[in-house]
């Protein structure tokens, strides 16, 4: 649960601290709260930071919301700064003070030299395949035998034998639909696979507003290289040329789906 | 719709934030406190995530047990309020918004709304 600390270093991302902006600013931006974010560097790693007494908590949304966006904007302005950055979760916080950030820096600096060489000039990117539901019916329906087999038995059954018959016709749309998804799922996977360092194939959630689900299909992560953008999007372009089918193809983002653990 | 490079507008973003609460890296220590595993606070942020306009196009998780009432409620009173503006996908129905006296922005931000609806009206063929 939380606790309080005296001082503290809210923590946005960890960057290659050589690596520097081409005014040759120091970097300096407004953070969350309206605080300073500056980075505490120590043997060429630095720690995007700023001062914190507590960790950020609030019963307003709006704020929340602000807070978010401030966390991710800070992080992409850091990214664009020094590199790839290992971002960290909302509401990081290192208890103690830049002293403090930079003796977790040389403890951890073997590390932190290994993610951040690991990680250089690779993002994550994110992509949603949706298609059209009625056409998945349609084909379906028009190049499947078994459910044409079902179809003429419904039109000659009585009314209890055709509902029956309803239930398997739509069971059967069901099972190829799920087919034709995982099939999708596949290609898009082992299309990518060679592009990618890592990839994620993404639970389709529910929608939380009860509003519908997302009406896309499938949906992966993965981290990639930025120069295999183009290849990534030759891909992608073959499959959104299929009918029916969209793509949404987004990134760069900091890797924060393939950001590792700290053990201290 | 063809692409050939990743985008990221504003409705991207909304799939993004969600990412902070979960992902990204942890300190797994007693110098360090991450608050943002918490579920109380969790919820609140998954609220506030959901309350982005464009969230309706992205399923947001939520834990086991969560007081999906109270999301809603805290997601329902949401007004969006960003600077940027929303690129309008081209074919967006009129926006009737404009005639409410809103500014533009919020107009804008509606037509797309309505035209996620109409989408979603549009494939609200189940799973």
């Amino acid at each position: 649960m939380v606790e309080a600390f005296e001082e503290g270093r809210y923590l946005y991302c960890v960057v290659d601290a050589d690596a520097t902006s081409e005014t040759g600013e120091p970097f300096s931006m407004a953070g969350i709260d309206d605080e300073t974010v500056s980075v505490v560097a120590e043997n060429g790693i630095g720690a995007v930071v700023q001062s914190c007494e507590s960790p950020y908590d609030t019963d307003d949304l709006e704020l929340v919301r602000d807070w978010l966006l401030t966390h991710q904007e800070v992080v992409d302005a850091a990214g664009e700064t020094f590199g790839t950055p290992l971002p960290f979760r909302f509401d990081t916080i290192l208890k103690g003070d830049d002293d403090r950030v930079r003796t977790w820096l040389t403890d951890q600096r073997e590390t932190l030299e290994t993610h951040l060489a690991d990680f250089a000039g690779h993002w994550e990117y994110r992509v949603g395949v949706a298609w059209d539901g009625e056409l998945v019916r349609e084909e379906l329906e028009s190049s499947d035998d078994e459910l044409a087999d079902l179809r003429d038995r419904i039109d000659e059954a009585s009314e209890g034998t055709a509902f029956l018959l309803e239930k398997q016709y739509d069971s059967r749309i069901r099972d190829l639909r799920q087919a034709r998804k995982e099939s999708l799922t596949s290609r898009l996977r082992e299309n990518l696979e060679p592009l990618v360092r890592e990839i994620d194939v993404l639970d389709s959630h529910q929608n939380v507003l009860g509003e519908g689900s997302s009406d896309e299909v499938v949906q992966v992560a993965f981290l990639a290289h930025e120069e295999r953008e183009a290849d990534i999007g030759t891909v992608l372009d073959d499959i959104a040329a299929e009918p029916g089918i969209e793509v949404r193809f987004t990134g760069p983002w900091p890797p924060y789906s393939f950001a590792p653990e700290l053990d201290a | 719709m063809r692409e050939t490079g990743p985008t990221r507008s504003q409705s991207d973003l909304a799939e993004m934030l969600e990412l902070l609460l979960d992902k990204g890296v942890v300190i797994n220590a007693d110098i360090a406190v991450t608050v943002g595993e918490t579920e109380l606070l969790g919820v609140k942020l998954r609220a506030a995530i959901a309350s982005f306009e464009t969230a309706a196009k992205y399923g947001l998780e939520f834990p086991e047990g969560t007081d999906m009432k109270r999301v809603e409620d805290a997601a329902g009173v949401e007004e969006l309020a960003e600077e940027e503006t929303v690129p309008v996908e081209s074919g967006g129905g009129s926006s009737e918004a404009n005639d409410d006296g809103e500014n533009d922005e919020e107009a804008e931000e509606a037509s797309e709304a309505d035209e996620d609806a109409e989408k979603a009206e549009a494939k609200h063929d189940g799973d």
